[in-house]
Order: structure tokens, then sequence, then C-alpha cells
């Protein structure tokens, strides 16, 4: 169960990853691995690769399509009949300690699993799938990055990658309800709907987690917290450890089963509401029967239904839109937050003319805590500047916390002024102001 | 060998052993992939995955076009790939001499273009090789992902299209079958290739695009 991370690469390691690639491949994963025709046009797509380009420094090893290409080449010898042949002859794939250190790399340092080369690529390799693939096998390996994989162990052990055990929840839950002035019910039943924070909003956001208990309790609707299922991130996504996925949502369904609610609503976290709403489904098949929304999918259908109004625009200065890769991109989350903005902001400016354009944060996917990753986060960021000072927008809305946490540390790190806000909270803002 | 044997060697049993390769490895290359399988998804989806999928193989190709970061910087690709697929397949389906061949073996009545789009299409095909080949040498990106195949595939369509315009415009001479025959031949041996190299990607086209499509419509994305 535990997540590894070796120092040494010896034969072992290099085997055990070379037996995940290839028990990976299906139909879908071939196709795509078949497909490219070195155009590189992905590489233009990504956003660590631009970054580093208008640096003044050229890395092709950062192109999308390179970083399947170790992929690539264990499914050519193992079904193809060319490639076969080859390994036969004794010219098969040659795999080092030292390439492995590069997939390390490419797959979890220069690589959010974004989606964006996805979009630009003429053939429409899913290569974040790819990416996925290689994560895992490096990880069945023993070879996730030290930060992941701390990180991961811990959300096993104590319920959440920040150490957040169940007292600890109690009592941050119990500190955002008298701090910030909101109901927050755990574990009342009967309930309706379970809303599940993430560690990161409840430690390093907690005014998200109150927002989020007004927009609820505005909206009439029966809702609780849960003790069971208080921590909607899910490092096994990260570090493609089917095994963590696998126990972190077993704890969402325990608590969500016994709570007996219909509905789950994900919080502001990609990752979270790529889990549980389209990797749940395949992992409890049976039992995995709840509704999963987006708290900004929960807004603007509350709004739609007349159960929620926002009248007051709270937003003045202008403002644009960070979309969460894995909410919009990945998870289809992407007109109702522009349709909610616009209510909220007096001068919103979106920065991209069609949604699946915009840029990722460059700390998705478990690269914000790889330390060893930093640099490349940092160069992430300056692709993603330019979207925000295309509109001249200074203050930006986010609709994930590992987004925003990711877009404040770069900013910080690269002596910028820009403003992250969640829009969870505008909108209890502009509730709030109504009321008054 | 005389010009009048080679011309009927390549136009008669090469090119039928070309196009029986070709046939033979494009299916085992499509079903080898297909019988791979899928697992199921359980998901349930928030469009609609089907309708996406056919959507995205129609429109796949100009998505690309509507980054304007990536379009200006990779202006050549995206307008060379355009002007060379729709040379080459115009070429290689509508010049008249090409149209009666494909007539001849289908059967069905396949109108060829007028002269000066022939060349038209032959000039802008070439042009555009010409113009990605040596692109895709001097790019770094392209450098480092660009094999031996890639080479090899531009050099034999290139000598295609060179040898397919020579032909076109002899102005007479006793070397005009030969000419003509090499372009055959040339065309043969890229037929025999196509289902070795990566070439038959048009194949993995409608499953790659259809994929990627159907995740979209799973996952309620338009774009």
């Amino acid at each position: 169960m535990i997540v590894e991370s070796k120092e040494d690469i010896g034969q072992e390691e290099i085997q055990k990853f070379y037996d995940f690639c290839k028990k990976s491949i299906n139909a879908e994963v071939a196709s795509y691995l078949e497909a490219c025709v070195r155009c590189g046009i992905c590489a233009e797509a990504c956003l660590f690769y631009m970054g580093q380009n208008v640096s003044g420094s050229i890395d092709p090893s950062l192109t999308p399509a390179y970083k399947a290409d170790l992929l690539r080449e264990i499914y050519k010898e193992n079904y193809t009949l060319l490639g076969r042949v080859k390994k036969l002859l004794g010219f098969g794939v040659k795999i080092t300690s030292e390439d492995l250190r590069e997939q390390i790399k490419l797959a979890f340092y220069t690589c959010t699993n974004c989606d964006r080369c996805t979009k630009a690529c003429p053939m429409g390799i899913d290569t974040p799938r790819l990416v996925s693939i290689v994560r895992g096998a490096l990880t069945y390996a023993g070879l996730t990055p030290k930060d992941l994989a701390d990180a991961t162990n811990l959300s096993v052990e104590k319920g959440s990658p920040l150490g957040v055990d169940v007292p600890t929840f109690l009592s941050r839950i119990e500190f955002i309800s008298e701090e910030y002035e909101v109901d927050l019910p755990i574990d009342k039943k009967p309930s309706e709907y379970l809303y599940i924070p993430s560690s990161i909003e409840l430690m390093k956001f907690p005014s998200s987690v109150a927002a989020a208990g007004k927009v609820l309790n505005k909206s009439g609707v029966s809702w609780t917290l849960s003790t069971i299922a208080h921590e909607a991130t899910n490092f096994g996504l990260f570090a493609q450890s089917k095994e963590v996925t696998k126990e972190m949502l077993k704890r969402i369904l325990d608590g969500a089963k016994e709570l007996g609610v219909k509905y789950i609503i994900a919080p502001e976290c990609g990752h979270a509401y790529q889990s549980m709403r389209f990797v749940a489904p395949n992992v409890f098949p049976e039992e995995w029967q709840f509704e999963v929304l987006n708290i900004v999918e929960f807004i603007d259908r509350a709004i739609k239904e007349g159960r929620l109004s926002i009248k007051k625009k709270v937003l003045k200065e202008i403002a644009t839109l960070h979309d969460s890769c894995q909410i919009g991109r990945r998870g289809g989350v992407l007109r109702e937050p522009r349709r909610v903005l616009n209510m909220l902001a007096e001068n919103f400016k979106d920065s991209v003319v069609i949604p699946e354009h915009n840029i990722c944060c460059g700390g998705g996917g478990g690269v914000l805590v790889i330390k060893d990753a930093d640099y490349y986060r940092q160069k992430g960021f300056i692709s993603k500047m330019t979207l925000f000072d295309k509109v001249g927008a200074k203050t930006v809305v986010c609709y994930c916390a590992n987004c925003m946490l990711a877009l404040n540390k770069s900013s910080q790190e690269l002596n910028r002024d820009y403003k992250f806000v969640s829009i969870v909270e505008l909108v209890a803002e502009a509730i709030e102001e109504e009321k008054a | 060998m005389s010009d009048v044997a080679f011309y009927d060697f390549v136009r008669g049993p090469f090119l039928k052993l070309a196009l029986f390769v070709f046939f033979i490895g494009i299916a085992y290359r499509f079903f080898r992939v297909v019988f791979l399988g899928l697992p199921k998804d359980y998901a349930k989806p928030k469009g609609n995955p089907y309708y996406m999928a056919l959507k995205k193989i129609v429109i796949k190709p100009t998505m690309g076009w509507t980054f304007n970061e990536i379009f200006s910087r990779r202006a050549i690709n995206f307008v060379g790939g355009f002007l060379f697929h729709l040379g080459f397949l115009g070429l290689t389906f509508l010049v008249p001499a090409h149209a009666f061949l494909w007539q001849e073996i289908t059967g069905l009545p396949i109108p060829g273009v007028p002269n000066i789009v022939s060349d038209l299409l032959a000039y802008s095909a070439l042009g555009s090789l010409i113009a990605l080949t040596v692109h895709r040498a001097l790019n770094p990106v392209l450098k480092l992902l660009t094999g031996k195949d890639e080479y090899l595939a531009n050099f034999l369509i290139g000598a295609i299209l060179f040898t397919g315009i020579l032909a076109t415009k002899w102005a007479g001479g006793g070397f005009y079958v030969w000419v003509l025959s090499t372009h055959m031949f040339l065309a043969d041996l890229l037929i025999l290739y196509i289902p070795f190299s990566r070439l038959s990607h048009f194949v993995y086209y409608f499953l790659s695009v259809g994929f990627m499509g159907w995740n979209a419509g799973k996952r309620g994305v338009s774009f």
C-alpha cells in the first residue's frame, strides 16, 4: 500500500516499470501510441515547454509526445510484429537507470495532466493518459518523487496529505464555524448532500470552507460534512497508485453510504472532482450510486433553479478567470464559472476565447508538492502570466484551491502582485452583502 | 529489361503485390489495435460521447488552428500540412490519369480535375513537403522526435511527386516510358511501405480522434 521513493534504481525497478507499462496497453492507449506523426505541435501547447522557451532556452525533451516515447517503445516490442522480431533478434528496448530518472522528470515534474496538448494535437492524442501510465509504472517500481510519496503516504495513514486526522478536522471545522459565523453541520442525518472539503482549503484557505457552508445554507438544501469522508483530495491519482486511489475513495464511499446522501459535492479541488466524478464509478461500479457535483456546478444549478440569487457585483476591478484543468478541460465545468463570474464582476475579461484553451497553474497533478519541480513550475507560471497580462488583470478568480496555492506561490517567487480569489468566496460575499 | 517490360511489371504484378501487402498490412494494423479491447466505463457521461466522437473525426485537424499562439509559431506545420494533404490526396484520386485507374479498379465513374488544378495540387504538395522536411531538419523539437522513417517517407513521396510532374510535363523524347514507369514504381514502393511506417497514421486517426472525442463527450467538454 505505501508508496515508495527509492534512491537507487536497479534491475528490479526497471523490470517492474517495464511490466507495468506492458500490461497497461489497451485499444485506446495503443491508438494514441500508434497515431503520433511526430509533428511536435504539442510542444507549443505545453506550459512547461513554452515557459522554458520564452525564458530563452529550448528544452525539446519537454515536448509531450516525447514524454510517451519509452512507453511507445515498450508497446511496440510487445504488441507489434516488427517490434517482436526486433526483440527476438536482440534489438529490443534497453532501459537504463538514467532513462527512468528522465522519466521521473518528464512524468512527475513537467506534466500536470492538464490536457491542453490533446486539444492542439491534430491526431487527438490524449498525452495525459499516457503520462499517467508512466507515472503508474514509476510508482509501481517504487520511484515516486519523495515529497509526493510522503504526502501520499500521509493521506493513507492520517486521512489527508496535510496530516489532517479526524480530531484536527473537527477542531478546524469548529474554528471556521466560530471565526466566520457559519453553521457547518457534521454527520447530520438525514441529509441529501454531502460536502467534502479538501485539506488545502481546511488548513490554508479556511474562508473557502466557510464560504461553501454559507452558500449551501443559503441554497436551502439539507447538507452535511462527514467525519468518515472528511478529505476530498486523492493523492493516489497524482502518484497513479490504484491502491491509494481506491483506499481514499473507499473512505468517501463509506461516509456517503453511512449518511445515506444522494449527492456528493466536490470542493474547489481539481483531482478531487476528477476522482469522485469519473474514477470512483469504475472503482466501485455497484456501490457508487451518487451524483457528484463540483461546488461551482452546484452554485450554477442553484441559481438556475432559483434557490440562489446573485444581485450584487462584488468585484469592481478588472478580473479574469483561471480554469482548473481537472474540473474544466477534463471535467466539463467551464461555462458554469463564467456564468457565475459574470454575475459577480463588473469588469470580467476572459483571457481566452475558447474556455478549453486556458493554461494550467503549473502545480496540478502533484507538481506543487514536489520541491525538485519548483523550477519547472515557475517556468510554467511565466506561460500562465501572459494570459493575465493580455487582459490587464491583477485579480484572478479561481475555482481550485490547489491552483490558488500554486499560483500564489509562483507569483510570490517571481515577485508579481496578482491577487488570487476563490469564486465560492465571492458568491458568499455577494450573498452576505445582499443580506446586509 | 526494356522500358515497356518494366512498365508492364510495375503496372501489373508489382502493383498487385503492393496492393495485396497494403490491404493485408493495414487491416492487420487496424485490428491489432482494436482487438486489444477496452475496459468498461461505468462513469455516467455528461454529454453525448458518440456524437462527439463523430464530430471530432470531422473537425479535429482544424482544432489546433484556433490556438493563436500555437498557430503563429507553427504556421508552417498547419498550413504546410494542410496543403500537403490536400495536394497529395487530390492528386492520388482526382488527377485524370489516376482517376482513370481508380475508375478501372472500382468501376465507378470518377471525374478527373482539369490540368490546371492538377498542377496546383502537385506544386503545393511538393512545395509544402520540401518546406516541412527542411523545418523537420532544423527545428529542435522535431529533430528530437524525427527518425529515419519520416525522412524515408518524405523522400519517397517527394520523388513520386517530382517524377509525376516530370511525366506530365514531358516534352517528348525516348525516355518518357522510363519516367512514367519510375513514377509508378515509386508509387508501388510507397503503397508497399505504408503499412510498415507512420504513413499508416490515417488508419489510427479514426481511432485516436474517435477516442478523444468520446472522452470529450463523456466529460461534457464541447471543444
